[in-house]
């Protein structure tokens, strides 16, 4: 039985700020004080700061939702070449905002009030406040098509898993800021397991408008399940880190159980509510029911902007590890190729 | 007056032929050129003048502001 005085053992501490404070100094103020958003924040920092120095966790990063075109381009490709991540499984329409700015082409700061048909007569897309030019998109559809046909040429029909294709695109990137090209230099895969839901396709299409059929790209997305369950079965330990949720998070949950392991570590950021059944929302507690993560596990969920919460635990973490922390990354198995 | 217009077929500068009012068109450089799908599919060359038009010109079902603002171009271009 669970004592009165069990429940009021940590007070509150408030928050106290002042004018030289760092990134790691504000969190651990949200610590102090251990409430709401502020206390769920600076416990993901803490468990992200444990897989990060756990050497025989191999920590997926899930990425879903637009936060590549709205800024965190350069997070992700910096904790991707510190090999503070291991694995990137992505939607396939992040990686293809990567390639628009690997290309020369551009994200813009932009409004959510907006009449949405004017954006249309000038070929503007807007992705809540931000804004993409159509022919920053024709542009990489053009390049990307070349790069397709380059790709299959190469594997002679033989069909790529998703990680092979993002690696074959990866060496062929000169921008040291692309996610793509970070992960090529790192060795770390990028898995697009929907990958035909993004711009893709559209490419795609092209590629196969002008090719025959003997010179077609082929990516096959069974291939890629394999990969990646040998990935969690040859790690001690797992974590994951997901912005958002959806395909991305339930490829990194799903090879986990298939392996017949559970994550050991897992923080979400997500502002997606459980109500609805769907992955993005889902809690991890409902996720211990499926054996995804383990009872016994470090989770969090952080409710919230991954656009503000992302980079402060990925500041707060850096700051912990300080600059002559080096992580080598448990993933031993793409050594092997 | 309108009915008698419409009966003459008069139809004003944006309304005319031209890529940039094409079904096929995505904007390439806005608003002077722009990508042709059709050309582009087929292998040819596909960057072409927003107010170029070729047999296959297929009315766009939405208007957008390429033949417009690429007419307001060439015309302060013509009378610096």
């Amino acid at each position: 039985m669970v004592k009165r005085e069990d429940f009021l053992r940590e007070p509150v501490v408030h928050m106290k700020l002042n004018s030289s404070m760092t990134v790691n100094e504000l969190v651990q103020q949200f610590g102090n004080a251990g409430c709401f958003g502020a206390g769920r924040l600076s416990t993901a920092c803490d468990i992200f700061e444990r897989m990060t120095r756990d050497e025989e966790c191999t920590i997926f990063l899930a990425i879903a939702g637009a936060v590549v075109p709205a800024g965190l381009r350069t997070v992700i490709a910096d904790l991707t070449r510190k090999k503070l991540v291991d694995v990137i499984v992505s939607t396939g329409a992040n990686m293809f905002h990567d390639l628009i700015e690997a290309l020369g082409g551009h994200h813009y700061k932009g409004h959510w009030h907006v009449d949405d048909s004017i954006l249309y007569g000038y070929h503007i897309y807007r992705i809540y406040n931000a804004f993409v030019p159509e022919e920053d998109f024709v542009k990489t559809d053009m390049a990307m098509t070349d790069m397709f046909d380059e790709i299959a040429k190469k594997s002679k029909g033989q069909a790529l898993s998703s990680r092979e294709f993002t690696r074959e695109i990866g060496s062929r990137l000169k921008d040291s800021k692309s996610i793509l090209r970070a992960a090529y230099e790192a060795n770390v895969p990028i898995f697009l397991p929907a990958i035909r839901d993004s711009e893709f396709g559209v490419v795609y299409r092209f590629h196969r408008k002008r090719r025959f059929q003997e010179e077609l790209l082929r990516v096959d997305a069974f291939k890629e399940v394999l990969e990646i369950v040998d990935i969690v079965e040859k790690s001690p330990r797992l974590g994951m880190v997901v912005i958002g949720g959806g395909v991305p998070r339930n490829t990194i949950q799903h090879a986990a159980v298939t392996a017949h392991k559970g994550l050991d570590y897992a923080v979400v950021i997500t502002m997606d509510r459980p109500e609805t059944g769907g992955l993005s929302g889902s809690t991890l507690e409902e996720t211990v029911s499926w054996g995804k993560v383990k009872k016994k596990s470090d989770r969090i969920m952080v409710i919230g902007d991954a656009l503000i919460i992302f980079p402060t635990m990925a500041a707060a973490v850096l700051e912990r590890l300080g600059d002559k922390f080096v992580r080598r990354g448990y993933v031993k198995w793409l050594e092997q190729e | 007056m309108v009915r008698a217009r419409m009966i003459t077929g008069e139809k004003s500068e944006s309304k005319r032929r031209f890529c940039g009012n094409c079904f096929h068109h995505n904007v390439y450089e806005y608003p002077d050129l722009i990508l042709c799908n059709m050309r582009y599919e087929s292998g040819k060359d596909s960057i072409v003048s927003t107010l170029g038009f070729c047999e296959h010109w297929k009315p766009a079902p939405q208007e957008c502001f390429c033949v417009k603002e690429a007419l307001k171009k060439r015309d302060q271009n013509c009378n610096p």
